[in-house]
């Protein structure tokens, strides 16, 4: 049945087999988009796919430009019903798509063909948008090859050539621009983005400066990498593995915020003791001005391009948002106080609560605080008898919770601590804060990241989006602020082991894990290893390895100028290479047309003129006719060079020991005479 | 001409055109190298341009490194691109056959022989240089081997013509260049006048003047009219019995002079056309000559200034057209 189906591909006129290949890439280009586009736009994308499929098969007539643009129209409507815009990305991405779709229903002259190439270019560049992963680069570089051999088929007018053919030559042109590509790529300067501030690049996950009831779920499902640590002299344990995001201190019921800049510049307060941990650290793209440190950070990280400063709240943060994969070395220290001297107004804000919001949670806190057990409790034996509540009442870890604040809009808290008591790191540290603010005790969220892979990779301890936590801290005098996880007290293993809720594994995965757990261990790191080179190498080289590269180049103080003149440098000595190549190459003529010319220049010298198109049979009849019996050694050379040619047994490229030969016995028969 | 008058960008174009093809040498051999070649991106590679624009655009605005890749790789291939559209005709040999007569309002045909020392060669297009990129002709050209192009033009009127020069192109392998070539072959093509259709019947034939107007036939069955043989007589026309006897004596085969022409001879006579304008006459001289010697029979031509004796054959047809196209 396959066997059939191939042979009438095989048989199909060559258009019809063209367009089937080119809708195919197409298709295969258009695929990894599918779960980021509506349900409306995969339904027409297919729908109009196949049509042209079967019109290409049945070589039918193309629908009529009524047609495309009833359907353009509608599309475009669809866009606007469902993201509310045509700009920005998704419905850049949408909008693409049915157009890539909709120019293959309009494939009439050599011009329209060139728009499905060049969306097709730019389609492949908007998956980069969502990941850039080594599976999305290869998967994306069988895209390219395949809209090149599409290309290079459109320019193959004779015949039928074959596929295989089109694509060895598609290949060959990207191979001989792989060079360039990599100067480019390598000293190509690296600037930041030209206008506004793209919020909708990938990754779109990742920690946020608010933090909405439901909004850290999603990270939470997310495996992608965060960062990359790697650590100098020790590895922290992984209890301690709190790597230090947004601070969200205001509270307005619905949102929690950080403070404003301008309110938390004042009074940077850490002590430390013992040794610091010295680790290198790869981030990805957080597209926020913080930096998620190992808690905690005295000196300022020096990262190449950005200045970074401290906040009061121990965040660190950029001058301006990060875009791009940054590489740099921090030391933290694992033991630290900070904020005793924290001052009265800044508490403040850590106090308040907004009014009629959660009125039953925070009924039930001044409870707890009016409890006689309590009545001289300190912050911390509050904050214990809180975590032990959490422990012991009732309280489960879940991932999919379901919304709150469906009933009561000012309620979500209340529902989650005193009615379904589900929920993750984000609905137990915030329902924490409010019931200490409650209780007079000032605190506040900490978002970030908690713990890393069980083991390196490639002496890299991997944090991944998963690892995104959300964790409490409160304040007593004389101590300052201290850490309070209270999803450690519901799901223990969530924090100690870094084991966060491990998602089904796929049907191979398992099958694997199944048959041999070490085997899948083994896959799973080698392929980290990969990923991680992969990271390094290609989606790690920003501006500072550029310049670093520059420095072995022996440039003392490298700058974004020198870069683009060692570009400029490089790329025109590439042209005048490839100039010269082609001014030596004008002399390249074919190898047996230079044997003859030596051949005929020999005869001149002897008064035989011969003509381009005497073959050298012809011209030993000459020889002997005009020579006589001198002329018989030449002649026989001659015979023998038409042999090499021509006869059965001919060789591929002339012998030049033989055209050698030839002119030496002519010249010696020249002066003999 | 008068859209040339009137606009001044043709009229130069037209200018520089024909200043650039005199200076061109005619050759009926051309072996194409950097000095003339000419390479221009195309209007899909100035898209293409623009699409790495908006590539590069969008890595710089969201910081992809592989996008970044993405549009390098690409504008590599571009580059290269270039270089691969030049070698597609660099060391490529153009040969002009010669071209065989054309009647007026037929296509003349040139076959073009391009030969490839080296690699193979892919989308080469070959037209006359002034007429419709639609008018291409596609030829491969296999490694080390040659291939032949067929490219016609009409001759806008009898007489001997100049070959028009040719321009062959080629946009592979990606389309964002074109590379081409503009070469004036030395050949000429003869264009007999066109024959007039439907043909006017032919002129009877006269008796021979001065002789007999008797039966061909004498007495005793004894044929008149022998000749040697000619190529292409029909086998029927041998006359074997004195062919046997000529041979024995180590002689040729012997035809018989069939055709009225041995009593009655046909003249294709300029003043027998009627009153025609003198191309119209040369029309109906030239169907004429064509209707005579399909029939086979002997005819001569007789033209101001020009007179062919009666004859017959391939040669003798040639002749008359010949000298029907050169009459002035």
């Amino acid at each position: 049945m396959e066997l059939n189906v191939l042979q009438r591909i095989r048989r199909l006129p060559r258009e019809a087999r063209d367009t089937l290949f080119l809708l195919a890439v197409i298709a295969w280009t258009v695929l990894p988009h599918l779960p980021h586009l509506p349900v409306w736009c995969v339904a027409l994308t297919t729908v109009m796919l196949v049509w042209r499929t079967q019109l290409a098969v049945a070589n039918g007539p193309l629908p009529s430009r009524w047609w495309l643009g009833a359907l353009l129209v509608i599309s475009a409507g669809l866009t606007l019903w469902t993201f509310r815009t045509l700009l920005g990305k998704e419905p850049g991405v949408t909008m693409a798509v049915v157009l890539m779709a909709l120019k293959t229903l309009e494939l009439r002259a050599r011009r329209d063909a060139f728009v499905v190439f060049f969306l097709g270019f730019f389609i492949i560049l908007t998956h980069f948008l969502y990941s850039q992963s080594l599976l999305v680069a290869a998967a994306m570089l069988v895209s390219v090859w395949g809209l090149l051999t599409a290309l290079v088929l459109a320019h193959m007018p004779v015949g039928q050539p074959a596929l295989r053919h089109a694509a060895t030559l598609a290949l060959r042109t990207a191979i001989f621009g792989a060079p360039i590509m990599a100067l480019l790529f390598v000293l190509f300067p690296r600037i930041g983005p030209l206008w506004g501030v793209p919020t909708d690049g990938p990754p779109t996950t990742g920690l946020s400066n608010t933090m909405h009831m439901g909004s850290v779920a999603e990270i939470a499902q997310d495996d992608s990498v965060a960062m990359r640590v790697r650590f100098f002299n020790r590895v922290p344990p992984p209890e301690a593995m709190y790597f230090r995001g947004p601070v969200l201190t205001n509270f307005d019921g619905h949102v929690w915020r950080a403070v404003p800049d301008s309110r938390a510049m004042r009074l940077f307060d850490l002590r430390t003791r013992g040794e610091a941990v010295r680790y290198e650290m790869t981030l990805e793209p957080q597209r926020l001005v913080v930096l998620p440190l190992l808690e905690a950070v005295t000196t300022p990280p020096s990262v190449d391009g950005y200045r970074v400063m401290a906040r009061d709240d121990l965040q660190w943060i950029t001058d301006r948002p990060v875009f791009e994969r940054l590489r740099f070395e921090a030391q933290s220290h694992i033991d630290f106080r900070s904020g005793a001297s924290a001052t009265r107004a800044s508490l403040d804000e850590a106090l308040e609560l907004p009014p009629d919001y959660n009125p039953r949670t925070i009924d039930w806190a001044s409870r707890l605080r009016r409890d006689p057990r309590y009545a001289r409790a300190d912050a911390r034996a509050l904050a214990q008898a809180v975590m032990t509540h959490i422990r012991f009442s009732g309280y489960s870890y879940t991932l999919a919770p379901g919304a709150y604040g469906n009933v009561n809009p000012n309620g979500a808290i209340d529902e989650f601590w005193l009615d379904r008591k589900l929920g993750f790191c984000e609905h137990f540290a915030a329902a924490f804060v409010v019931v200490m603010r409650a209780m007079g005790v000032p605190a506040r969220v900490v978002t970030g990241y908690q713990g890393t892979d069980p083991l390196p990779v490639d002496g890299y301890y991997i944090v991944r989006h998963s690892s995104a936590h959300a964790w409490a801290e409160y304040w007593q005098p004389g101590i300052g602020w201290t850490r309070a996880d209270p999803t450690a007290a519901v799901a223990p293993d969530r924090v100690l082991r870094s084991r966060n809720l491990a998602r089904p594994p796929g049907l191979v995965v398992g099958a694997i894990g199944t048959m041999s757990p070490a085997l899948l261990g083994q896959i799973r790191d080698a392929w980290e290893t990969v990923n991680n080179r992969w990271n390094q190498w290609v989606l790690n080289y920003s501006r500072g390895q550029q310049l670093d590269l520059l420095k072995t180049f022996g440039f003392s103080s490298p700058s974004w100028e020198d870069l683009s003149l060692l570009l400029i440098g490089s790329l025109s000595s590439m042209a005048l290479a490839g100039a010269a190549w082609a001014w030596w190459d004008r002399h390249r003529i074919d190898p047996w047309a230079r044997q003859m010319d030596s051949v005929r220049r020999a005869l001149h010298s002897l008064h035989i003129d011969a003509a381009l198109h005497e073959a050298p049979r012809a011209l030993a009849d000459r020889v002997r006719l005009q020579l006589g019996d001198a002329g018989t050694t030449l002649a026989e050379l001659l015979h023998a060079i038409d042999r090499h040619r021509y006869s059965r047994a001919a060789a591929k490229r002339p012998d030049n020991s033989m055209t050698r030969q030839f002119v030496n016995a002519a010249r010696q028969l020249r002066r003999n005479r | 001409m008068n859209l040339s008058a009137v606009n001044p960008t043709f009229f130069i174009a037209s200018l520089f055109r024909t200043w650039w093809q005199a200076r061109l040498r005619k050759s009926d051999t051309i072996l194409l190298t950097q000095r003339n070649i000419y390479i221009l991106p195309t209007k899909a590679g100035l898209l293409f341009a623009a699409t790495l624009v908006t590539l590069l655009i969008t890595s710089i605005n969201y910081q992809l490194n592989l996008g970044y890749v993405l549009t390098f790789l690409l504008a590599g291939s571009g580059v290269v691109s270039m270089q691969l559209t030049h070698n597609t005709l660099r060391g490529l040999t153009l040969h002009m056959k010669p071209v065989t007569p054309v009647f007026a309002g037929d296509a003349a045909g040139m076959d073009v022989v391009l030969s490839s020392p080296s690699g193979a060669r892919h989308g080469l297009g070959l037209k006359i240089e002034s007429a419709d990129v639609t008018t291409l002709t596609w030829v491969d050209v296999p490694s080390g081997g040659q291939a032949t192009a067929h490219v016609s033009f009409v001759p806008a009127s009898r007489g001997l013509h100049e070959l028009p020069t040719l321009s062959a192109e080629t946009r592979f392998p990606l389309g964002f260049f074109r590379a081409w070539t503009v070469w004036r072959p030395s050949g000429q093509v003869l264009v007999y006048p066109q024959p007039e259709r439907p043909p006017a019947t032919l002129p009877s034939a006269r008796p021979t003047p001065g002789g007999p107007a008797q039966s061909k036939r004498t007495q005793g069955a004894e044929i008149e009219g022998i000749r040697a043989y000619r190529r292409g007589d029909p086998l029927k026309l041998v006359f074997w019995k004195k062919a046997a006897k000529s041979m024995e004596t180590g002689g040729e085969l012997v035809s018989r002079d069939t055709s009225a022409s041995s009593q009655h001879e046909l003249w294709l006579d300029w003043h027998a056309c009627g009153l025609l304008t003198p191309e119209e006459r040369l029309s109906r001289l030239t169907a004429w000559v064509i209707a005579a010697d399909r029939a086979g029979v002997n005819f001569g031509l007789k033209l101001p200034g020009v007179d062919i004796g009666r004859d017959h054959g391939d040669g003798h047809r040639r002749h008359c057209l010949e000298a029907l196209a050169l009459w002035n």
